[in-house]
């Protein structure tokens, strides 16, 4: 304590030091410019012009307004649906990495392969299933060339089914990341008690792998979610009509409609959603949280 | 022993992961050679065609220059405000840290685009002109919590006895920063320059709000893929790829030569 309390006036000191800059940095590029959405999203557009007001009524309407809750709630679909496949895709092979890849050699060069789908460009890897999935693409000319279909296959594209699989796609590198650090953490000792004591592979894998895996499946599930939720590129290039996500509704407003304030309100609610995610991710981890 | 279960059967399922993570960029990396204007089958032969077109596409070739020009930027961001954010939330206590550390790791949470329009409201109101530099300063807001998160994580492994110590035999606090904290953390801050180098390089939603007249790589790939499939596009998808795998192994090399050299 008389450490501490000898460091005290110096501890102030650096605590300014280090905490002014990137406190000015977010409140100037970040809680400026949200107080600002939050101004606009209670204004209103006249004749292409932004009008000053008081009124809670863009916000009213991102929840009862036509498109824009199935929308919000058609982007959380597709969030889920991206978190959980990609965690059961990518499951199997964090558990390779951490289990069954003996030597460092073997380790690092799955590892590498893993690193280098999760660099590679992100509209590169969105584009490459529009040319795989599409009319002229692999699956349907390599099919028409065999003769089993005469005309292309069209349930494969712009639809959210090719948004998903686009989306699990791109952010299954995430989850086997995320996955992996936790499972890599765990003692080689319990695994060999377990065993000792006459537990079968299943046991060891349901009772001891599987519960304390959970926080990095948990984090993989938060990260790959909140990506793909605000996505706005795999929906553009590979959806349709039907999978137009929030975030594409957003640009819309303020492209063509130069509807300002009702974007605002959009980005105002979501920013709420935000919070609200990242209280349960750390609930969710705290709860689910182990010490070796 | 660390193995669970049937190698063969653990083995069998995750070479089935990695076929379905490299079948669509080896179908990529196939088509830029193909000698045919579309992307599909049959295969023509190969051709180098769609490479040299590439190398002679202006358009293309300048976005490079400027992608660098802005991952450079939002890296240095990074450093310069990530860096001091982590050291005040794992070294000191402070009234409203837990607020601070949701601020900071708010845009991990929030769509791009969410980002990209408040920011640009904000150039708005300020009369701020679009261009790479105005880029540079949102992805730099919402890239910041890399640094802020790795180089956290490395602290809170690294502990303060070295730094208690250092103070203890009379060190300034720019001695302790520079001789004790700094080399503990080089190798995360590293780690953290690299990610933030290339998700800055590839980043979509936060550029395409606050572009203004030169376009970054994404975007001008962007603007081509919407109004043609063109094999070029494989191309530089394929070249992509190629240097992220030479970045991979050169930043893996460097981090790892930094671990086994402290030791």
């Amino acid at each position: 304590m008389s450490i501490a309390a000898r460091a005290s006036f110096a501890d102030r000191h650096g605590l300014l030091l280090w905490l002014a800059p990137p406190l000015a940095w977010f409140a100037v590029f970040m809680l400026l410019p949200y107080g600002l959405l939050f101004y606009y999203s209670l204004g209103s557009v006249d004749y292409m012009t932004f009008k000053p007001g008081f009124s809670a009524a863009n916000l009213v309407r991102v929840f009862t307004g036509a498109p824009y809750l199935a929308v919000l709630l058609k982007s959380i679909k597709l969030g889920l649906i991206t978190a959980v496949g990609a965690t059961l895709v990518g499951f199997p092979l964090a558990f390779c990495l951490a289990f069954h890849a003996t030597g460092r050699a073997l380790r690092s060069a799955v590892y590498f392969l893993v690193i280098i789908p999760w660099w590679a460009s992100y509209l590169v890897k969105a584009y490459a299933w529009k040319t795989i999935l599409g009319s002229s693409g692999i699956i349907n000319s390599g099919l028409m060339s065999l003769g089993l279909i005469d005309t292309p296959l069209r349930l494969l594209l712009y639809n959210q089914f090719s948004v998903a699989l686009t989306l699990i796609y791109i952010f299954t590198p995430f989850a086997i990341l995320s996955i992996y650090a936790q499972l890599e953490r765990i003692p080689t000792n319990v695994i060999e008690a377990a065993k000792n004591l006459g537990a079968t592979d299943a046991e060891v894998f349901r009772r001891i792998v599987l519960p304390l895996s959970l926080p990095g499946v948990v984090a993989g599930a938060v990260i790959t979610f909140s990506l793909s939720f605000g996505d706005f590129v795999a929906p553009t290039l590979v959806g349709g009509p039907d999978a137009v996500m929030i975030s594409n509704i957003v640009v819309n407003l303020l492209g063509v409609a130069f509807d300002w304030p009702m974007a605002a309100a959009i980005g105002v609610v979501v920013i709420g959603f935000a919070l609200t995610l990242i209280s349960i991710a750390q609930h969710l981890e705290a709860r689910a949280a182990v010490r070796f | 022993m660390r193995d669970i279960g049937s190698r063969r059967l653990a083995w069998s399922l995750g070479a089935g992961v990695l076929a379905f993570l490299y079948a669509p960029l080896l179908v990529m990396a196939v088509f830029s050679f193909n000698d045919s204007p579309y992307t599909g089958l049959p295969f023509n032969g190969l051709t180098l065609h769609w490479y040299v077109v590439l190398l002679q596409h202006e358009q293309i070739l300048a976005s490079i220059g400027n992608s660098v020009y802005v991952a450079v930027g939002v890296t240095l961001l990074g450093m310069l405000f990530g860096l001091p954010a982590a050291v005040a939330l794992d070294r000191y206590a402070f009234p409203g840290k837990e607020a601070f550390r949701r601020i900071v790791l708010l845009p991990v949470a929030l769509p791009g685009v969410i980002t990209g329009v408040s920011l640009l409201l904000f150039y708005m109101v300020l009369g701020l002109k679009l261009s790479l530099n105005t880029i540079i300063l949102g992805q730099g807001t919402g890239l910041m919590c890399i640094t802020v998160t790795e180089v956290f994580a490395r602290l809170q492994q690294v502990g303060r006895s070295q730094e208690e110590a250092a103070r203890n035999l009379g060190a300034t606090e720019v001695e302790v920063f520079g001789r004790v904290l700094l080399p503990n953390i080089r190798s995360a801050l590293l780690g953290a320059a690299l990610i933030t180098f290339s998700i800055s390089f590839d980043e979509i939603a936060v550029t395409y709000l606050l572009t203004g007249r030169s376009n970054t790589l994404p975007m001008t790939l962007w603007s081509l893929l919407r109004r043609s499939v063109t094999p070029e596009i494989n191309a530089v998808a394929t070249l992509v790829i190629v240097v992220s795998i030479l970045l991979v192994v050169a930043g893996v090399r460097t981090s790892r030569g930094r671990a086994t050299g402290s030791s």
